[in-house]
């Protein structure tokens, strides 16, 4: 681990002194580091003068790993042992990674934790580690085209990252023995780049649009007074450039009347001809398209593509962005005619349907002077320069928030909402919880990310045990859990009995993570079904409300029913009962409430007989001075 | 930054119900630049916790003030009073009439013909009635009636849930 410059608190480093950092943007394809040099903010390239690192990272038997180019060209003729696009498995379990594991040429192990290990020839290796060798490049390279030892780096996420992608992040930086300066959300990250705060009329709101391969991100943000504040962050984290190149394959397809049944070499050449058309026709009119390399025996003819049928075929696509940045407006309540800057970001943003689109649907024109390739990794450097203290005066100040809501589960597995997203971190929330059975000494935190409202449609964070909650009455302890978000947008949760005092904290740390499709499902599926989650919620209410009755009345008839009641009245009750278990484990929350009110009628009486008795109990044999 | 000062004190505001939210805004931009924890990266461990302390406080802080129903709540806790106490459930029947109509029309605009028009027509009603009630409460509570003002921030409560209703139900329709 390199030594870090330590100042003093309140000694900050003479003018001359200037700190080395930079600001790194990790990425699925490949990776890039920048610095501000000279006032002004740079990609670093390597001896070769490349600035792009591919992240790519090849494991050898007896040597150090290779990372970059010269690991990418052995990505066929060793590709058990060359690891690609490892940003995708960050954060994430073994399970996920078994589901959309199938494409990628690795054997995968489960770790105790969960975490999916690859097996390669110099030993298992974790996503964290692959990252960290990617990281250690990029470090390296900072270090000798700046000649000195970094004091740290900023380091870029996507700004749909849960709480489990980012600390697999930061663990990957510790693991290169570089020092996070701030984990910075990639488009906050590409507004920075474009230095809004320097002119006073780029003051206002900015809307940053972020159209990848894969990925759809919308951020609207105010710029003010040296103050960069996230508004609201949204998309589409299954929404990209690649769905074009799918949606032109597809049509192609058609056309022909290809069978929809293609091995892999075919697929791959309906792509990589839609991907050519594509751009061939940001430049003209009209191209062919050619089958005659057709990876199969049969012979298709060629086919014509106009730009405005091209157009026609993608329009649904960037349909879909921009119905998610209206909604993003609507939740950071600011209307079209608010936004005076537009970044574009993004390789697929370099099409002329989604410039004209994107430009069309704001109403001027857009910011895409900087390459959409490194507008990440610059924004980054700019704010790594301020956090190494190397600016004095009234510098630049992000402000960011939540992107997903964080829940507790609660009874009948539903989430209780502790801090909703969009919230401005750093954060605390506090939620007080009780106990739900006479006695019971433990509780489970399960703690929850995402927007629906069920468990089974949120993703598992992390689960621990509040224990030793000293015996009481059901609902007589009161668990304080508190939920704290800190800068990077991490999380630490910890839990406290307010009676007793027993406390319990866990850093969030899960082997697991939401999968991109997962917060893209559950995002959409949380718009789609809230009546669904409306009426799912009333019956989970009505049939813990059941289960409550149903065991304070088992209890209680246990205890004294034959003593207190006669047959007949115990009878009576014990029918309600059943009427009740059988309707509690139906669908229709009506019924359920319905019953739970006659049943409570049945037993009143008897819970007025259950009281007496036992203020009876209490008094008898005792005199008046002894209460 | 003493963070267990009121939250009026830590912006050196007095403790009133009107407020310049702009101002409020440059103010916590101000303090935001001087606590972040972005400004002690390089401090020790102990400093940097505090700043998250610190801003946690702030954020906490502007969340509440910059709300009219929050800062309403926020002003009659710390006159000891718990106006969203599960107790007290006592309010006016009229209100509760119009709110049993208000709540009915909203459940039925996804049948309109035209449901965004019904929806702007709604929104800009409890617009209006909400900022009779915060003109009520501020009212009020310059007067120290706080029976008057609690019931004010109560009402405030039922048309604030509406309007969040409606947005949800506007974000489904739209989309």
């Amino acid at each position: 681990m390199a030594l870090l410059q330590i100042a003093e608190p309140g000694q900050s480093a003479k003018p001359h002194q200037r700190k080395l950092a930079v600001g790194i943007d990790l990425g699925t394809t490949h990776s890039l580091v920048a610095s501000v040099r000279s006032g002004q903010a740079v990609t670093l390239p390597n001896t070769r003068g490349e600035h792009l690192l591919p992240s790519v990272v090849r494991y050898l038997a007896d040597d150090a790993p290779q990372v970059g180019v010269n690991a990418q060209a052995h990505l066929v003729d060793d590709a058990a042992n060359t690891v690609m696009s490892v940003k995708r498995l960050m954060g994430r379990g073994i399970e996920d990674v078994k589901r959309f594991g199938e494409n990628m040429p690795y054997l995968f192990e489960a770790c105790d934790q969960g975490m999916p290990l690859i097996s390669t020839v110099s030993g298992l290796k974790s996503p964290v580690q692959v990252s960290a060798d990617i990281l250690r490049a990029l470090v390296q390279r900072g270090q000798s085209s700046l000649g000195g030892e970094l004091v740290g780096a900023v380091i870029t996420v996507p700004a749909y990252f849960d709480d489990a992608q980012r600390q697999a992040t930061k663990d990957a930086a510790q693991l290169a023995g570089i020092q996070v300066l701030r984990l910075l959300n990639e488009p906050t990250a590409a507004a920075v780049a474009y230095g809004l705060e320097q002119n006073q009329q780029d003051q206002g709101t900015v809307a940053v649009f972020d159209l990848g391969g894969g990925t759809f991100d919308i951020s609207i943000l105010r710029m003010e007074q040296g103050v960069f504040e996230v508004l609201a962050t949204g998309g589409d984290s299954a929404l990209g450039g690649d769905d074009f190149d799918h949606a032109l394959a597809e049509w192609m397809r058609q056309e022909r009347q290809i069978p929809s049944q293609l091995d892999l070499a075919q697929q791959r050449f309906l792509l990589r001809l839609a991907r050519s058309a594509k751009e061939l026709l940001s430049d003209v009119e009209t191209t062919e398209l050619c089958f005659e390399a057709w990876p199969g025996d049969e012979v298709y003819a060629k086919l014509m593509l106009t730009r405005e049928q091209m157009n026609q075929l993608l329009n649904p696509i960037v349909d879909k962005a921009i119905r998610a940045t209206k909604r993003t407006l609507r939740d950071a309540k600011m209307a079209v005619g608010d936004v005076s800057r537009v970044v574009m970001v993004g390789g697929s943003t370099r099409s002329l349907l989604v410039q004209e689109r994107v430009s069309d649907f704001f109403g001027q024109t857009l910011l895409n002077d900087i390459d959409p390739d490194k507008v990440v990794a610059l924004g980054a450097a700019r704010q790594a320069d301020v956090l190494a203290g190397n600016q004095t005066g009234d510098e630049l100040l992000l402000l960011d928030v939540l992107p997903l809501s964080l829940g507790l589960e609660t009874m009948g597995a539903l989430v209780e909402r502790v801090i909703d997203r969009n919230t401005p971190i750093p954060v605390a929330r506090a939620q007080e919880f009780t106990t739900y059975q006479d006695g019971q000494t433990a509780m489970a935190i399960h703690v929850l990310q995402g927007e629906r409202e069920l468990v089974q449609d949120c993703r598992s964070l992390s689960r621990f045990e509040l224990r030793g909650i000293p015996p009481m009455a059901a609902g007589a302890a009161k668990i304080r859990v508190t939920f704290q978000v800190d800068a990077d947008g991490l999380l630490e949760v910890s839990a406290r009995e307010l009676t007793s005092g027993v406390a319990a904290s866990v850093q969030v740390k899960p082997s697991f993570g939401l999968s991109d499709v997962q917060i893209a499902d559950m995002i959409k599926a949380s718009w789609t079904n809230v009546e669904d989650d409306r009426s799912a919620r009333s019956l989970r209410e009505q049939q813990v409300e059941a289960d409550r009755l149903i065991e304070a009345v088992t209890v209680a008839l246990a205890e004294d029913g034959e003593r207190l009641l006669t047959l007949k009245e115990l009878q009576a009750i014990e029918n309600q009962m059943a009427q009740l278990v059988s309707v509690r484990n139906g669908q229709d929350h009506h019924a359920i409430a319905k019953q739970i009110e006659i049943m409570a009628k049945a037993s009143d009486a008897y819970a007025a007989m259950r009281m007496d008795d036992s203020i009876k109990r209490a008094l008898a044999g005792k005199a008046v001075d002894q209460l | 930054m003493n963070i267990t000062q009121d939250y009026f004190s830590c912006y050196g505001l007095p403790c009133s119900f009107t407020l310049d939210l702009v101002a409020l805004r440059k103010l916590h931009h101000r303090l935001q630049h001087h606590h972040h924890p972005d400004r002690f990266v390089s401090e020790s461990d102990a400093q940097q916790r505090r700043a998250v302390q610190v801003t946690t406080y702030l954020n906490q802080a502007y969340a509440t003030l910059s709300e009219p129903l929050k800062r309403g709540i926020y002003l009659l806790q710390l006159e000891g009073m718990d106006p969203l106490a599960p107790t007290n459930t006592q309010m006016p029947m009229d209100f509760l009439l119009q709110q049993i109509e208000l709540r009915e029309s909203l459940d039925e605009i996804h049948l309109a013909q035209d449901p965004e028009a019904k929806i702007d027509v709604m929104s800009a009603l409890l617009k209006h009635q909400a900022s009779q009630l915060e003109d009520e409460f501020a009212q009020a509570y310059q007067a120290s009636d706080l029976a008057v003002a609690e019931t004010a921030v109560r009402k405030l409560q039922f048309i604030v849930k509406l309007q969040q209703q409606l947005d949800a139900l506007e974000g489904v329709l739209l989309d």
